[in-house]
């Protein structure tokens, strides 16, 4: 994007602007996108501070909180935590000015705007390196930005991609859906393609800052995952870390339809236009990875299993019409079949798993419906879903968590010449 | 003419540090000597210079460039004569030059007379003008400051079958200033020199004057009560002269050596040095305001002494490791340019001989607040040589032409004290005085008009220091103040340019006159004042009421 064409669309107050003249150049910047996290952020931020204090002491660097309307005092606690020559916000040693600023992109949180922000400030600021870090990372350690900054300081690669130890119910979506369509798709084994953490180049942030149909409201949502795909479709370099532990954080049901449409909906925008790239691909290649691919933790977790079937059950049911246009006759009549099943009984099977998300896949790219009626009407589907990898894996080991999904995610890829047919229509 | 009456002479001082042997050679035996220093007094006077400091110039076997003495009452052969001194020292001061001398107090040579008698036998006069022991174990407490060359400070004497103490290189043993006739005897080396007429001195090494075991052996309080004492006698006895310290310590020890102005009239500022050059290199004031925020008040006959460089290597010994290993990588890549605690460059190279950079560093020398030290050569962009020795690499002859030896002697070649910088880049032949001064914008002419704008004013020298932090942290600005007369200094630390917002509501109404080209700048209002500044540039604003 050039610099005019920046400052036309540019949505950055004057004091913003101001704030980033006076930080100049960096060789890094932290974006901290934050709403209403002040119970959490101060301690993000000194471990922020810490870290980039440990293994960056020399560099340039600037954190930019870009905030969605927090009313909690979220901002103050990051500009706090500046370090300069009338103010120390760290008991710790710097030995050049770590500017630590805030701004205000919206009064309503939208993800996809506070990337934006950040990704506007890293190349107006021609940042070396860029590291986003979600405001409720509670967990994280100093060594997780220099496992993150590394990869792309030093080895010149674009994006880093965290790896996590989770618990093995942790981010089910993910295992089920996200990444083993992202890596049946485009081939590539990215664990975490929905990251919220993740760094990333200077031209890679300008190149997706530049291409990324901001103004859409659609285009915004699940910006981080358009992120990772925009990397994949240029044949940017990239690789994962892995940070260590990601607490599980507790998801209320009503989550699930955003976090569907930030991540697979997402995902399915991404084919038309990548059509040419993905539609060849067979197979997946593992990307180079520093430290483990992935951990599972399996200590007890209460999870209302029963809910998930019967929420599966009367969505079957009661969307059947709108699964009529989406899915083809033989899956829908599985998928009713399943549902008259008692829990015993009741098996959501990874073959079915996958013509169903192909099938839906292909409805949103011919827009049989709207696409986020679409994208809705996956939820049931997936709780479904999510009912049978829980009861497969209750007893199981982390080994066996891991090859569980593994095998989901080959499944994906030997279907996905289904995918491709369907695709071009002639099923 | 004589000097003008100036008690606080020393805070409108702009002082040239030169060795002598370095300057200019009169007689053609490749070593410079005072009457060549004294023809050249005309070309330091349109420098604007109005101080010499002069290094040892005494009799020594130079094994430390002269800091280790053989006789301090006397001059170095090579150099001329005492006579020859008295004739400069004269002539210094009709072209209202003042002149101070070094005065290494600490410890003598190996070969001094005094520790010739002190370690002849245990119960010599002289025995205890030095510090013995039978053992190496005393004061273990006490740092090494060459540690480059020296495992110890103690020396086996092999003479007398004990140790001696010593600071530096081993061939200079410490004094033993618990002894009255020792604190005597250097009252009258130093009152030898006032009488010639010489403006004060340079006290090499002051803060180890005396031991104490359990100490450090630094910034003792005996050896305090030895400077004030010495400090008496001088206002007694010659009102007028001056002291200045070396001592390479924290801005909190080195208060102390000022007192209640009743030691030391000037000290180094060394922890400034450094933080100078790493602002620079980091584009960041953050440095330089957190050092000088860090630096206490000093009673108002005081002064700090200010440099960029010196004879010494750029000590980094006021510096953190972090600190010390960013300067190292950033300004001595090739581990050659080091040496002990420090960096043995000379300016020019140590900032890529990036003309920019130089006017910036000098600019920030003449405007802080502190009496600014300028090094011989400096002026012009000589060079260094890292393959000499020690720090003799910044100790090469002044370049004053590009004709035979740089214009510095006749004498053959391999005669010389030390080869000229021979480069293409900082040879004599491409680095001269001669050139420079035909050359209307060459750096010497430019140092000379820095130089004569820093006297237009007194701010510089004795007015108060107020920071101003402007959101841009690349810009170091600050207003010096004296009387009605108000600076505002704003230096660029960034390779980019610019743009900064001041506030100086302070002093609406005021148009600000640019001192170099006195040009007119907008009036200051209510808002924020904007300058742009270009790479590395700097400006001195004179505010004016009018």
């Amino acid at each position: 994007m050039t610099e005019a064409k920046l400052a036309e669309e540019s949505s950055l107050s004057d004091d913003f602007l101001g704030q980033l003249i006076s930080v100049g150049e960096v060789d890094i910047l932290v974006g901290v996108p934050t709403h209403n996290n002040a119970k959490t952020i101060g301690p993000i931020v000194e471990t922020i501070q810490a870290s980039l204090l440990t293994f960056f002491p020399r560099e340039r660097i600037a954190i930019i909180n870009a905030d969605g309307g927090s009313r909690d005092g979220t901002s103050g606690l990051v500009v706090n935590a500046a370090i300069g020559d009338t103010r120390s916000g760290s008991k710790m040693y710097a030995l050049r000015t770590l500017h630590s600023i805030s701004t205000q992109y919206a009064s309503t949180p939208a993800g996809g705007m506070a990337l934006r922000t950040i990704l506007a400030a890293a190349e107006l600021l021609r940042a070396k390196a860029c590291v986003v870090i979600s405001p409720e990372s509670t967990q994280m350690t100093t060594d997780w930005l220099a496992a993150l900054l590394r990869p792309i300081y030093a080895e010149q690669f674009d994006l880093v991609l965290p790896t996590y130890r989770r618990h093995r119910f942790d981010g089910i979506l993910l295992t089920n859906l996200v990444y083993p369509m992202t890596r049946a798709v485009y081939g590539l084994r990215i664990r975490e393609p929905y990251a919220l953490e993740f760094s990333f180049s200077g031209r890679l942030g300008s190149q997706f800052l530049a291409q990324n149909p901001w103004l859409e409201e659609t285009a915004r949502a699940g910006s981080e995952i358009q992120f990772t795909l925009a990397a994949i479709a240029g044949g940017y370099r990239i690789c994962q870390s892995f940070l260590g532990a990601r607490e599980h954080v507790e998801r209320r049901s009503a989550d699930l339809v955003p976090a569907l449409r930030q991540t697979v909906g997402a995902l399915f925008s991404s084919l038309e236009p990548n059509f040419s790239l993905w539609s060849p691909k067979t197979g997946s290649q593992p990307i180079p990875t520093t430290g483990a691919e992935q951990e599972f933790t399996l200590e007890p977790l209460r999870i209302n299993r029963k809910r998930l079937r019967d929420m599966f059950s009367t969505g079957v049911a009661e969307l059947e019409s709108v699964f009529r246009a989406i899915l083809s006759a033989p899956t829908l009549a599985e998928l009713q079949r399943i549902a008259g099943l008692d829990e015993a009984h009741f098996r959501y099977s990874e073959e079915l798993w996958v013509k169903t998300v192909y099938e839906f896949a292909v409805a949103y790219h011919k827009s049989v419906i709207s696409q986020d009626h679409i994208i809705q009407a996956l939820a049931p589907l997936f709780r479904g879903r999510a009912f049978t990898f829980l009861m497969e894996n209750r007893n199981g080991s982390a080994n066996d968590v891991g090859n569980n999904i593994e095998g989901l995610c080959l499944e994906f890829e030997r279907m996905k010449p289904y995918l491709l047919e369907m695709w071009s229509g002639r099923q | 003419m004589p000097l003008e009456q100036d008690e606080l002479w020393y805070k409108r001082a702009i002082i040239y540090q030169v060795h002598v042997r370095t300057f200019y050679d009169s007689n053609g035996d490749g070593v410079g000597d005072f009457q060549g220093l004294d023809q050249k007094l005309d070309y330091l006077v349109e420098l604007g210079i109005n101080t010499i400091w002069l290094m040892p110039f005494f009799p020594s076997p130079l094994r430390d460039d002269g800091y280790d003495i053989a006789d301090y009452n006397s001059v170095h052969s090579s150099y001329g004569t005492l006579e020859d001194f008295r004739k400069f020292l004269g002539s210094a001061h009709k072209h209202q030059i003042r002149v101070i001398i070094e005065m290494v107090l600490n410890h003598t040579s190996d070969q001094h007379p005094w520790f010739q008698q002190s370690r002849s036998s245990q119960e010599n006069p002289r025995r205890d003008w030095y510090v013995w022991s039978n053992t190496d174990t005393g004061y273990h407490e006490a740092g090494i400051n060459f540690v480059d060359t020296e495992l110890s400070n103690w020396a086996w004497d092999p003479v007398s079958k004990s140790y001696y103490w010593h600071r530096f290189f081993s061939h200079q043993p410490d004094l033993n200033y618990d002894n009255p006739a020792v604190r005597e005897e250097m009252w009258n080396v130093m009152k030898f020199w006032l009488e010639l007429g010489v403006d004060g001195f340079r006290l090499d090494a002051v803060p180890y004057l005396v031991e104490r075991e359990g100490t450090k052996c630094e910034n003792l309080p005996e050896t305090h009560a030895i400077i004030k004492e010495l400090r008496r006698k001088l206002d007694e006895q010659f009102p007028g002269k001056m002291l200045l310290a070396e001592a390479n310590q924290w801005p909190a020890e080195l208060r102390p050596y000022f007192a209640d102005g009743n030691e030391f009239h000037m000290a180094f500022h060394f922890p400034l040095m450094p933080r100078m050059f790493m602002g620079v290199k980091l584009e960041d004031r953050k440095p330089i305001t957190e050092i000088l925020q860090q630096t206490p008040e000093i009673p108002p006959s005081c002064q700090w002494c200010l440099f960029l460089r010196n004879h010494d290597e750029l000590t980094l010994e006021m510096l953190t490791n972090m600190e010390r290993d960013y300067m190292n990588d950033s300004y001595a890549e090739d581990k050659a340019m080091r040496l002990n605690l420090g960096i043995r460059r000379r300016l020019a190279p140590l900032l890529d001989n990036d003309r920019r950079r130089i006017e910036l560093m000098n600019g920030m020398l003449m405007s802080l607040p502190g009496t600014p030290s300028v090094y011989y050569g400096d002026e012009i962009g000589m060079g260094d040589n890292i393959k000499l020795g020690d720090r003799n690499g910044v100790r090469t002859p002044m370049q004053w032409s590009g004709g035979w030896n740089g214009g510095f002697s006749d004498a053959d070649r391999e005669k010389l004290y030390a080869p000229l910088i021979q480069d293409p880049v900082y040879g004599s032949p491409a680095v001269n005085v001669f050139s420079q001064k035909k050359t209307q914008h060459s750096l010497l002419n430019w140092m000379g008009r820095l130089i004569a704008v820093r006297k237009t004013t007194g701010a510089f020298g004795s007015g108060s220091m107020e920071f101003l932090y402007p959101a841009n942290h690349r810009i170091l600005a600050y207003v010096r103040r004296l009387g009605d007369e108000t600076i505002l200094v704003v230096n660029n630390l960034s390779n980019a340019a610019q743009a900064v917002e001041l506030d100086l509501r302070r002093y609406k109404g005021n148009i600000l006159i640019e001192m170099f080209g006195k040009n007119i700048f907008p009036r200051v209002g209510e808002l924020p004042y904007l300058l742009t500044l270009g790479p590395y540039s700097f400006y001195w604003f004179r505010l004016r009421r009018i």
